[in-house]
């Protein structure tokens, strides 16, 4: 949990404008005292007199604290109430007898998709009634002599208020808006930077391809290359592959934009001064849409073969069966040459079309969802720099979440530390898109 | 073989001495040996390449790669996992490679050194001297396979349709419509022995044999018709008839001229001579509403057109002409119009006549 709901509250907590603050709640160590003390001041003023208490004895109040936060936001509360008396109404509008059958229907839905949201919500505040009264307990337990009594009220606090980050948890999930393509298959595309330090842009970007071929084993996907052009001394200009699996998507669409290396080159004047060059490569992730999501005209498509020069036919025997598509409207043109069936070729050069096609609708989509919201994580057009890779200093840095991998080999073994840091982007903008979803709730509710 | 690798040698030594021990890598069973390995897949393909270019071979860079990718067990270059491009072969696979290539020198189509080739997403086994699979003909297919989704549509789809292709060559158009039409059965007419044998092989490969029967069958000949009436009336006829005019013969490449049958291309002085027979014996076997699909030269749509007009006795009329994928008229939709022809009724054997032996 984290400083987006932290920059979110302060947004809407009376002494603070917009603000967008650094803080890091699981850290102990505070950087920007600054703003830190502000939230602090917050803080003690929505939960005064439980403060000292949590304090010396929950040591990770902070992750508790968060998540209270949202819950104790009105917005969110407001919300809840909300969703709980329509489950009330709906309870109450069931039990009678004369109801006809299509609104029976609806509201059965609507009632069924409710009930586990309520659910935790009064678990939620049963919780806390709980802890409630376990704090005015121990308040009234002061003497000495009741100490063993005090602690194992502590101990029992401890236990609910797990309890209650976990219901949290759950609700958090049930409540993030979900994505439409998060299940879709992808296509993925890695292009090598064309900075001056060409040698080892190529090269970094065979290793970030590969490392996304050993994600994919290591997630149980199936990797199918669709087209690979190598550079010189083992570097990588251009490849495609098509990932298929469990909600590929969803783990990887915070993976396009561009990733930036820093490492001595390996040969060359550079090499012997051990001078440092800084490439980028670029990873375009595409949501591979289903057949019914892109219709495409075949007026519309140019095919490139090798065989469009003579008679064609029985007259010639040729065995190139590169084919090149051409999207005339767009202008987008896809090529394959995986295959030696011709037939094949353009199936596979068509389904990457149709993916680039799929990629244009959906920014549009996205670009009208989200034309007021800032996302640090979100879906930023995929010409944004991501990502360094600095290989001197032995670190992966992501810009979005300001996190940090030392291992830079371990990172690109494309195992634990790449799923690691996807999972810590997720739930990031897990937290921003809920955050947004309040933030919505609240003003059309005002 | 032999002369494939005898040739090589004035090549070989003269690119040792060119370009020192790099050439002396390919003579694996040179004394310098240790070197075979230091060699990728990427330098030998830009070798032979190079050698190929020089010789005169056409598409060099494609015949290169397909031969290292075979050698290196993959389909295509493009395919080869990334490693293996820049992993040394060993002296064995440097040693396969130059084999192969040596055959290209001779002019030897791909398909045949690799001995297998890809249609519609199949594997076949190709063998000189039997016509290889164009991938024009994938078109064919597609075409068929869709007037077959519709036409199953509309009749309620029970059972798949019985097809017969005349001239079967490798079996490439049976097997893949056998492959993609689980209900059908293709009974499949050649020639040539070596076309029989290896349609029957693929048709083994490929688990097949079941529902495909295949006859060895000259068309050109009277009657021969009547061999395929116990098979029971057609509802379709596919072919890809040889139908090179007989003038354009000599200026195909080495590869064609020496090494594919052409009986499987030469269809006389028009390239018709083939489709006539096709054509003139399709009002015996195909049922009452039966369509003939035909791939032919871009100068036959016209042709097939006022040939059918000048023989209305047939009851056949030219439904449609579709275009292969370089724009060209390629393919050709013809459809039984009248009654049976010529065949009287109570001649026809039983609705269902002998199944497939064996």
């Amino acid at each position: 949990m984290s400083r987006h709901l932290c920059a979110w509250l302060f947004r809407h907590s009376s002494h603070n404008g917009p603000h967008q603050c650094h803080i890091h709640p699981q850290s102990r160590q505070f950087t920007q005292r600054h703003l830190d003390t502000r939230l602090w001041v917050f803080r003690q003023n929505r939960q005064p007199p439980l403060r000292h208490l949590l304090d010396k004895n929950c040591p990770r109040r902070y992750c508790l604290q968060d998540t209270r936060m949202l819950w104790k936001h009105k917005a969110l509360q407001k919300y809840m109430e909300g969703l709980s008396k329509e489950y009330r109404t709906l309870d109450q509008s069931l039990q009678r007898v004369s109801v006809n059958d299509g609104d029976r229907r609806a509201w059965t839905r609507r009632h069924a998709e409710l009930a586990p949201l309520t659910t935790i919500y009064q678990e939620i505040q049963e919780a806390e009634q709980a802890i409630e009264e376990l704090d005015s307990m121990c308040k009234s337990l002061n003497q000495e002599d009741e100490k063993q009594l005090q602690e194992l009220a502590l101990e029992e606090r401890q236990t609910i208020a797990q309890k209650i980050k976990m219901l949290y948890s759950e609700l958090f999930q049930s409540l993030v808006p979900k994505e439409k393509y998060d299940k879709n298959d992808v296509i993925l595309e890695v292009t090598s930077g064309r900075t001056t330090g060409g040698d080892i842009c190529q090269q970094f970007t065979r290793e970030i391809f590969d490392m996304y071929q050993n994600y994919s084993s290591y997630k149980n996907w199936k990797f199918e290359l669709l087209n690979y052009t190598p550079a010189d001394y083992g570097g990588l200009h251009h490849a495609a592959a098509r990932i298929s699996g469990n909600a590929v998507y969803r783990h990887l669409k915070y993976e396009g934009g561009i990733h930036r290396v820093q490492r001595i080159p390996e040969v060359g004047l550079s090499a012997r001064m051990q001078r440092i060059h800084t490439g980028t490569m670029s990873v375009i992730v595409l949501p591979q849409p289903d057949e019914v999501d892109v219709k495409i005209d075949p007026k519309d498509l140019r095919i490139d073969t090798f065989r469009a020069k003579g008679a064609g036919g029985q007259h010639v025997n040729t065995t190139d069966s590169a084919v090149r598509l051409v999207h005339v409207p767009t202008g987008l043109v896809v090529e394959c040459q995986q295959e030696r069936s011709q037939i094949k070729n353009k199936e596979i050069a068509l389904r990457v079309l149709r993916a680039r096609l799929y990629q244009q609708i959906i920014e549009k989509d996205k670009c009208q969802q989200q034309s007021t919201r800032k996302l640090q994580v979100g879906t930023r057009a995929q010409s944004e720099r991501i990502r360094t890779y600095n290989f001197t200093q032995d670190r992966v840095t992501d810009h979005r979440i300001a996190y940090e991998v030392r291992d830079i080999k371990e990172f690109l073994c494309g195992e634990k530390c790449l799923d690691q840091l996807i999972q810590r982007l997720l739930h990031s903008a897990d937290e921003e898109a809920i955050t947004e979803f309040l933030d919505e709730n609240l003003k059309s509710t005002k | 073989m032999e002369i494939g690798g005898r040739m090589l040698w004035p090549l070989l030594s003269g690119l040792g001495r060119r370009k020192g021990t790099r050439g002396w890598a390919f003579s694996s069973w040179q004394p310098c040996r240790p070197l075979a390995g230091l060699l990728s897949a990427t330098e030998l393909v830009s070798h032979w390449t190079a050698v190929f270019e020089k010789r005169g071979i056409p598409e060099a860079q494609a015949s290169s790669e397909y031969i290292v990718a075979h050698v290196l067990g993959a389909k295509t270059f493009q395919s080869l996992r990334p490693v293996l491009r820049t992993q040394s072969l060993t002296p064995w696979q440097l040693q396969y490679v130059q084999k192969l290539s040596g055959y290209r020198l001779q002019r030897m189509p791909v398909q045949y050194i690799l001995g297998e080739w890809d249609f519609q997403g199949l594997t076949l086994k190709m063998a000189p001297p039997v016509f290889i699979p164009r991938p024009e003909t994938e078109g064919l297919v597609e075409w068929v396979l869709e007037e077959v989704a519709q036409s199953s549509c509309a009749a309620g789809a029970q059972g798949g349709p019985l097809i017969l292709e005349v001239g079967c060559g490798s079996g490439a158009i049976s097997l893949s419509l056998l492959s993609q039409l689980p209900q059908s059965r293709v009974i499949a007419v050649d020639k040539g022995e070596a076309a029989i044998c290896l349609t029957q092989e693929n048709a083994q490969r490929l688990r097949l044999l079941d529902r495909i029967q295949i006859i060895p069958l000259d068309v050109t000949l009277e009657g021969s018709w009547a061999h395929l009436l116990p098979w029971g009336p057609m509802d379709l006829i596919v072919s890809n008839p040889p139908y090179v005019f007989h003038q354009d013969m000599e200026q195909l490449a080495p590869e064609i001229r020496s090494y594919e049958d052409p009986v499987a291309l030469d269809g006389g002085k028009e390239g018709m001579d083939i489709i006539t027979h096709i054509l003139a014996l399709a009002p015996w076997l195909l049922k009452d509403s039966g369509s003939i699909f035909l791939e032919v030269d871009p100068r036959h749509p016209e042709l097939v057109g006022s040939w059918l007009q000048s023989r209305s006795d047939l009851s056949l009329d030219l439904v449609a002409v579709r275009q292969d994928f370089c724009g060209r008229p390629r393919f050709l939709h013809i459809q039984r119009s009248g009654p049976q022809h010529g065949c009287p009724v109570e001649a026809r054997p039983g609705p269902q006549p002998a199944r497939v032996p064996g």
